[in-house]
């Protein structure tokens, strides 16, 4: 069997001799700086690596995030979180904790969990049976689990009437959250696209394999990451238009610079995909997005997830949002929410995962008690079950502010 | 949507974005990483050095330095722009920098000695006592009370003791950041057993130096000075470093408090123009290339230590981005044997107009570009190590740069 460093393609590991040991990663590093477990990103990163020739060095590399918040603010472009996600993919090889086999298959849980979703979401609701699980796999018992829908995505979109098309096509990229989980967010992103005149095209789709990926599950991660980019590559030339914003990020560059595939359709696909409310942004930009929005009188905090700002475009959803009339957003100015994923799930982390994000936490209650918007999936479950805020995607405001609903 | 297009997030770049956004501009301030302000020593030098003498009053003697320097970037300024933009600057900074009473503070460093510069905050003033107790804790690095205390017997002379506590940030750590010190310290638990510690170790000296780790989001340096009932002192460190870190988040705050859209992540790696205008910048981002466009763009990429400026093994010096010509490269002794002496390739950059345009050393009077302005670290012609005068060129061509531009659409 292949291991990791024997696939990926060099790039991250070469990047570290452009570290100069300045420490900006690690002023940053949300981990480091709430348990000295992490010895932080330099030190796991370039400087372990050097040491490592495939072998595993450090166990303290377990308690990276992987938010990749060292690799953003980096100003030499070392690729540390990328060093440190496929160094853990190695120390973890010979024994994978069967929970992180189970967290990781979201597409599993979600089939899984939504024909018997009252049941699903009532008996993860009790504590009992939180106890249990946490003693049988290691998932916290306060971890904040996801609510199956009673509907899946598909069964709304067969049933869906489509508007006639003004402009031209674009492809749905909803993610396997989006399928299940957060249907409503699928929803209004493809009535918010079909308002502003473009047909939607929303072919069968899988997982995108990142929490595979984030849990060291290389093998698995880079099937689902290829089977999707088949799924997705349809209608060449098309926006490939995401709701999970960390989904996008995993086909526009985590899959080539982690899992070190450089697949053509692969390369294909992500080129095409954007962010919904980068998309949105970019229509504003060309005089192309209406902005007859009805005005909504409220103030809310908006958090930026890692994997959106990984990506390296700003904070795209903050520019649409200050668009709306009447709407006070407030950026969290928050490193981290803590959950990473599936890392703040995790019995052993779900501590260091809330007092992460607890600067967070503190801003949205602040600012609105009720209601807090963010970009991903985790992390909305993250805030909200930490908050008790409803957490919505951006793309509710601008539903409501379209008025669709 | 973008009136100004604003390269780099270092100390020019931040400050240009500032000056212009508060003058209603709409600004894209593109970084492929954080800038160098965390790393830097959290004061603000102008002129530190003339001739290896250190500089008392540098707007006294700026004329002359002008003089005898005519290619530096200071000669491209004027003394008046500089004393406008740092007086500027001193009002964005809210309180971290106390007001300049024209001349250059002496402070003390890690290694102990007394280091010109000229805006400093208010925990780095140096007291005008005999006796001070240098106080080091034994779970940070690179800050040794002996050495110090010794040097600044030498350098300052002044009676100094050298004094170590024990007291771990957090709980097992036997290697601390200072990050996690000031985060401590932040904290009026961790606070007070930290003024117990140092209180039942030192004697009755007159004041106390301690590294600079007091307080990121607290004002922990009022609260130890009350404290102890005696002036207390930070002392600069190596990275990270705390006042730097403190005036980034200001200024970053600053930037964003006046709609600064800053893009984070991506390096800028190509443009387009016609003969001399650029039309965007091409941004590398996650994915794809995203071109930006602005009417103007300021360039604040740094010098060698961020790559904005690259030599190969040739000794062939090159912008990397758009290609600029520059002075001072075309020659052999661009490095000397002698570590001390000026190095003339630190000399090597981006020559401009008064407006702070670039233009070819070779055809001075035309601007290469008409909208595109280069600041900070890229300009030719300074010894900024030596000299102390990297943040004052910084500050000064930026806010300059931003001038030229709100001129532009004034007029």
């Amino acid at each position: 069997m292949t291991t990791a460093h024997d696939q990926h393609d060099l790039l991250a590991r070469m990047s570290l001799d452009q570290c100069v040991k300045c420490t900006i990663c690690e002023t940053h590093c949300p981990v480091m700086a709430v348990t000295p477990k992490f010895p932080g990103p330099k030190f796991v990163g370039p400087q372990a690596e050097r040491y490592r020739h495939g072998d595993s060095v450090d166990q303290s590399l377990d308690y990276c995030s992987s938010c990749g918040t060292c690799t953003l603010v980096c100003p030499q472009g070392v690729k540390i979180a990328e060093i440190n996600s496929q160094a853990r993919a190695v120390m973890k090889k010979n024994h994978m904790p069967i929970r992180d086999r189970i967290i990781s298959r979201t597409t599993l849980l979600g089939k899984v969990m939504t024909p018997i979703a009252p049941i699903a979401n009532w008996k993860l609701s009790l504590p009992p049976v939180r106890w249990f699980i946490e003693k049988l796999f290691g998932i916290h018992r306060h971890a904040p689990m996801p609510k199956a829908g009673s509907r899946t995505f598909s069964s709304w979109w067969k049933k869906h009437t489509p508007p006639t098309p003004t402009r031209g096509k674009v492809v749905f990229f909803h993610g396997c959250a989006g399928e299940f989980f957060e249907v409503e967010t699928s929803i209004k992103t493809v009535e918010v696209l079909e308002f502003l005149g473009y047909e939607v095209v929303t072919p069968k789709q899988g997982c995108c394999g990142l929490a595979l990926q984030s849990n060291g599950l290389f093998d698995s991660a880079r099937t689902h990451v290829n089977k999707l980019a088949q799924q997705l590559n349809i209608e060449p030339g098309t926006p490939i238009i995401a709701s999970a914003a960390s989904c996008a990020g995993m086909l526009k560059h985590e899959a080539r610079e982690i899992l070190g595939m450089t697949d053509p359709t692969l390369t294909a696909v992500g080129t095409r995909v954007r962010d919904v409310c980068e998309f949105l942004l970019s229509l504003a930009e060309s005089g192309d997005l209406p902005l007859d929005f009805q005005p909504i009188n409220q103030t809310v905090a908006y958090h930026a997830p890692c994997q959106l700002k990984s990506q390296g475009m700003g904070l795209p959803a903050l520019d649409v949002l200050r668009l709306i009339p009447g709407l006070t957003v407030i950026d969290s100015e928050a490193t981290c929410c803590g959950i990473a994923g599936t890392y703040g799930l995790k019995k052993e982390k779900y501590a260091i995962a809330q007092a992460v994000g607890k600067p967070l936490f503190d801003k949205v209650i602040e600012v609105n008690p009720h209601l807090a918007l963010c970009d991903t999936e985790t992390c909305r479950w993250q805030i909200a079950s930490s908050t008790g805020a409803e957490v919505h995607h951006p793309i509710w405001m601008i539903h409501q502010a379209y008025g669709l609903g | 949507m973008t009136d100004t297009i604003v390269i780099g997030a270092g100390l020019a770049g931040l400050t240009a974005s500032i000056r212009l956004a508060e003058s209603g501009q709409a600004v894209t301030l593109l970084s492929f990483g954080e800038g160098g302000l965390p790393l830097s020593q959290g004061t603000i030098d102008v002129l530190g050095y003339v001739e290896n003498q250190p500089v008392r009053a540098p707007f006294t003697e700026m004329s002359g330095f002008i003089k005898a320097h005519p290619d530096h970037p200071y000669a491209f300024l004027s003394s008046t722009t500089i004393s406008t933009a740092i007086s500027w600057f001193t009002d964005q900074t809210a309180g971290l920098l106390q007001p300049s009473d024209e001349t250059n503070h002496f402070v003390p460093t890690a290694l102990g000695a007394m280091r010109p510069t000229y805006l400093v905050p208010p925990s780095m003033v140096f007291p005008d006592v005999p006796r001070f107790a240098v106080v080091g804790i034994q779970q940070i690095k690179d800050f040794s009370p002996g050495l110090i205390a010794e040097n600044l017997t030498r350098t300052a002379n002044i009676q100094t003791r050298p004094y170590w506590i024990d007291l771990p940030a957090r709980p097992g750590e036997v290697d601390s950041s200072p990050v996690h010190y000031a985060q401590a310290l932040d904290n009026p638990d961790f606070l007070s057993r930290f003024v117990d510690k140092i209180v039942a170790t030192i004697g009755d000296e007159d004041a106390v130096l301690l590294p600079a780790i007091l307080g990121l989001h607290t004002d922990a340096h009022s609260r130890l000075t009350e404290a102890l009932q005696r002036p207390v002192v930070e002392v600069i460190m190596a990275p990270p470093s705390i006042p730097g870190i403190r005036l980034n988040n200001q200024l970053v705050k600053r930037a964003k408090e006046w709609g600064v859209r800053v893009v984070l992540g991506s390096k800028v790696t190509g443009f387009t123009a016609t003969k001399d205008h650029i039309t965007s910048v091409t941004l590398h981002q996650a994915g794809r290339d995203q071109t930006y466009s602005g009417d103007n763009v300021i360039y604040g990429g740094g010098g060698f230590e961020s790559g904005a400026l690259v030599v190969d093994s040739y000794g062939k010096v090159r912008e990397a981005l758009f290609d600029l010509p520059l002075a001072g490269a075309d020659r052999l002794d661009l490095i000397t044997g002698d570590y001390w002496k000026p190095q003339p390739l630190f000399e090597v950059g981006v020559i401009v107009d008064p407006s702070m345009r670039v233009v070819d050393p070779g055809k001075p009077k035309k601007p290469i570009y008409h909208n595109l302005y280069v600041v900070g670290g890229l300009l030719a012609g300074a010894q900024r190590w030596i000299e102390k005068s990297g943040d004052g060129i910084a500050i000064a061509s930026a806010y300059q740069a931003a001038e030229s531009i709100l001129g532009g659409d004034r007029s």
